[in-house]
């Protein structure tokens, strides 16, 4: 026996090939640092750009806590992927004096969120909520990527805590670290025949926005520059059947932003809806899906909100909407202007001190 | 934390650093190597290191507990082993099982028509508890059964419990091949430490690039599915499956052995080529072999093994390997799992038992097509590993044999695409590498084509990226 008290015998010692592991180790250094500076070179070339900074619920729980800890001005944007590329952060400041915090997720809907908001005694701020009537007056509540978002913040480990800020750092060194641009995501996007009707991963999402600091979002550039791109997200976005959507969902929808609405109002906080731009069919199929007057209008008569649908402003109509879903990043800041002037008339809390909780 | 993570790459960097100051001791070293791994545990939910602390406290003073009884009458040293026992089965049966033992008492009444209905339960289920309370077991049972002393340095054991390239996910360490590693003091020399870092771009890459990026869509898309499944798609889901399994677990025990060497310590083998197999005692021997050597040593072998009768045999392998497949997750369907692996390992003793054939074929045909249709059947086990339900593993079973010839199509032609390459990859390695060794392929192999090698694979590491995906062994 060792002076461990246990046999000796079976203690594990590893072999060690015998080959030239320093040269070895040189030649993959040089290859790899070749191979990753062209592929930094290339990601670049389609468009990446350092500094973006891939949105994930790590991303979300960072503005979330500010909320928790009381460090915001008294705005918070919940929503999908409109209000989120649609409003510019800065602008929003410059006319109201007041930094919002970014909360909307792109492809989710934002009513979980809102009833969250709702539930918690101690939030008395003003909530805007983007409505994209398609996502907000339906079921489906959002892609796996954001599911259980609400509570994440609470639950984030410290290690993904850390891992985020580290990736944050090395993301403002290098632009091919971006999860739409991956290996993986580069070969499902290949386009080859398939069996029957089968949903293709080339028909996926794939990169449309850019994110910075604050969760300051923007249409990709990618998008506004190529064609290709462009009329992908278009058929992405599809298909613009205008099949109408479920009434009793839209029901459901309404009665919860009822209740939500309600409670928030109770506990000193407001609500106000937004209904960003779409263009072309998508605008068509919304028209015919869902109906301003079964849903938009329903939603403001029955919570009693104040709401802005851009077709009501003709300097939120004039706006250029690349891919039919989302403004161009010029228009987002035009808009997120004529919204935030909006705000200022009708809502008089803007005016006043903010009521959040210390 | 987890090895496939920016925040490991930082934790690990700086360990590395601390290891090799030269003027630290080698107790502060420890020191470190031990505070490094609480802080690595503790980094996924800070609250569940008491229980890691619970189960190396209470361990620590049974096995000494033991010893000090060992003039003394059998059945104190049993009552001391029955703690031991019952505590760390007492963790992981509230932790792990408790919500499936009260699911499944509620089914008993019902059964006799009196309605229970069981508390809601939100318990997590810390991380690696399976693995660190065998390993807290296999101390105490070796200090019961008299294979060792208790160790004399409460920091070598505590070191040896949560030494952090195992404490997760394994490979389940014993006492006898690890403690000895920390009497002396231990820095790993240059090739160790190259050697180290090879080993943890190859568990990367099988992890990253192909376990989550190469074949993990295909498996989820196939196994979530709610209808019925064909004949393609649920052959290249399971086959998916068994690929991304074996290099999650595979690339996990490879990464953790590599962090060890770093550091100059040397870990066991978890996995041998296990779909080069030729019939199941041999995939046994190849396929989570710390577990598989555990249950024998600690569960097979105490039962009686194949000491006693033939039937007596039997029933001790079927226990071991449903036990085995418990040990997994609290699901009847990883019971089955185990229970169709100790019906393999039963059918297959009985034959050779039967014919008195021992050993290999000679022709590598024969050996080849042995290989293929031990695979086929441990393919079938997966089913009931991977699928969430009897009705979800009946769905691909019946895929499986063409009873669902109408099934819509459910896999892109590129996923499939990968299934296929990748898999025939991971089966062709296997069959090659079946006689051999790494580290003696890497020896006889021109540098530069180990080279070029590796550093594909880091490349393929760095631009798949990955999403920090937790290792499928972290829920058992």
């Amino acid at each position: 026996m060792g002076n461990s008290g246990h046999w000796t015998e079976e203690v594990t010692v590893r072999e060690i090939p015998r080959a030239r592991l320093v040269a070895m180790s040189w030649l993959v250094l040089a290859l790899v640092v070749v191979g990753v500076a062209a592929w930094e070179w290339k990601m670049r070339t389609v468009g990446l750009v350092v500094g973006d900074l891939d949105d994930s619920k790590a991303q979300w729980a960072v503005e979330r806590r500010k909320i928790a800890a009381g460090h915001f001005d008294d705005v918070v944007l919940v929503g999908s992927s409109r209000i989120l590329f649609d409003t510019n952060l800065d602008v929003f400041e410059e006319v109201s004096g007041r930094r919002p915090i970014q909360l909307a997720l792109a492809g989710t809907n934002p009513r979980p969120i809102l009833t969250a908001f709702a539930n918690d005694p101690g939030f008395r701020s003003l909530v805007i909520v983007d409505v994209t009537p398609d996502i907000y007056f339906g079921d489906w509540l959002g892609i796996p990527e954001f599911s259980g978002v609400v509570d994440y913040w609470k639950v984030q480990s410290p290690s993904e805590r850390f891992g985020n800020e580290v990736g944050i750092f090395l993301s403002r060194q290098l632009a091919f670290l971006d999860s739409d641009y991956t290996l993986p995501k580069l070969i499902d996007q290949l386009d080859v025949p398939n069996r029957g009707d089968i949903v293709r991963p080339y028909l996926s999402v794939w990169k449309v926005w850019e994110t910075n600091d604050d969760r300051q979002t923007y249409l990709w550039s990618g998008i506004e520059r190529n064609e290709r791109l462009r009329q992908h997200a278009r058929t992405v976005w599809g298909p613009f059947d205008g099949a109408p959507m479920d009434p009793k969902a839209i029901d459901r929808a309404i009665q919860e932003s009822v209740e939500a609405v309600r409670k928030i109002r109770a506990h000193g906080g407001e609500v106000v809806f937004i209904r960003p731009p779409s263009a072309g069919l998508y605008y068509e199929h919304e028209q015919r899906a869902a109906p301003r007057g079964k849903t938009w209008d329903r939603l403001l008569r029955e919570t009693g909100a104040f709401g802005i649908h851009f077709e009501d402003y003709p300097e939120m109509r004039a706006l250029d909407v690349p891919e039919w879903s989302h403004l161009s990043r010029d228009s987002a800041k035009a808009f997120t202007r004529a919204y935030a002037q909006v705000l200022m008339k009708e809502v008089p809390r803007l005016h006043e001190p903010p009521r959040r909780k210390s | 934390m987890v090895f496939n993570s920016l925040t490991f790459l930082v934790f690990f960097v700086v360990l590395l650093v601390l290891h090799h100051l030269p003027f630290l001791s080698w107790r502060a070293k420890k020191v470190n190597l031990l505070i490094a791994s609480y802080v690595f545990y503790a980094a996924w939910n800070p609250p569940f290191i008491l229980l890691l602390w619970a189960s190396t406290i209470v361990d620590w003073f049974i096995a000494r507990g033991i010893y000090g009884a060992r003039d003394k009458s059998r059945a104190v040293r049993r009552s001391w082993l029955v703690i031991s026992v019952a505590v760390n089965i007492g963790f992981i049966g509230f932790f792990k099982y408790g919500e499936f033992l009260l699911q499944n008492w509620q089914a008993l009444m019902s059964t006799f028509g009196i309605v229970y209905v069981p508390p809601e339960w939100n318990i997590v289920l810390p991380v690696g508890i399976s693995f660190y309370t065998f390993v807290t077991m296999s101390y105490t049972l070796d200090v019961y059964l008299g294979r060792a002393r208790p160790i004399p340095s409460f920091l070598n054991y505590a070191l040896f419990v949560t030494f952090f390239p195992h404490l997760v996910a394994g490979p389940i360490v014993r006492p006898t091949q690890l403690v000895p590693q920390f009497d002396e003091p231990k820095q790993a020399n240059r090739s160790q430490l190259l050697w180290g870092l090879g080993l943890m771009i190859l568990g990367l890459f099988e992890k990253v690039v192909i376990a989550d990026g190469g074949l993990s869509s295909a498996a989820d898309s196939v196994f979530a599915a709610e209808k019925p499944v064909g004949f393609w798609d649920a052959w290249l889901g399971t086959l998916a499956f068994s690929g991304q399994i074996f290099c999650d677990f595979a690339g996990y025990s490879t990464i953790a052995v590599g962090a060890a060497l770093c550091l100059g310590f040397g870990l066991p083998d978890n996995f041998r080529m296990p779909y080069a197999a030729i019939g199941f005692s041999d995939f046994w021997r190849r396929w989570h072999i710390s577990l598989s050597t555990w249950l024998r040593d600690y569960l097979y072998i105490p039962l009686g093994g194949n000491r006693g009768t033939e039937v007596r045999t039997y029933v001790n392998l079927m226990l071991t390997m449903l036990l085995g497949g418990l040990w997994h997750g609290a699901r009847w369907t990883f019971v089955v799992w185990g229970g169709l692996h100790g019906l393999y390992l039963a059918v297959e003793r009985w034959i050779r038992d039967r014919t008195g054939i021992a050993g290999d074929p000679v022709h590598w045909f024969n050996r080849l097509t042995l290989v293929l249709v031990t695979y086929l059947l441990v393919n079938i086990t997966w089913v009931f590993f991977r699928a969430h339900s009897f009705e979800g593993a009946a769905r691909m079973l019946s895929g499986m044999v063409g009873l669902a010839p109408d099934a819509e199509p459910l896999l892109p032609t590129i996923y499939m695409i990968k299934v296929a390459v990748l898999v025939t990859a991971i089966v062709a390695t296997h069959w090659w590498m079946r006689d051999r060794e790494l580290e003696r392929v890497v020896s006889r192999t021109p540098w530069w084509v180990t080279g070029l090698a590796a550093a594909a694979m880091l490349f393929a590491v760095i631009v798949t990226q990955g999403s920090g995906t937790a290792f499928i062994y972290f829920q058992f």
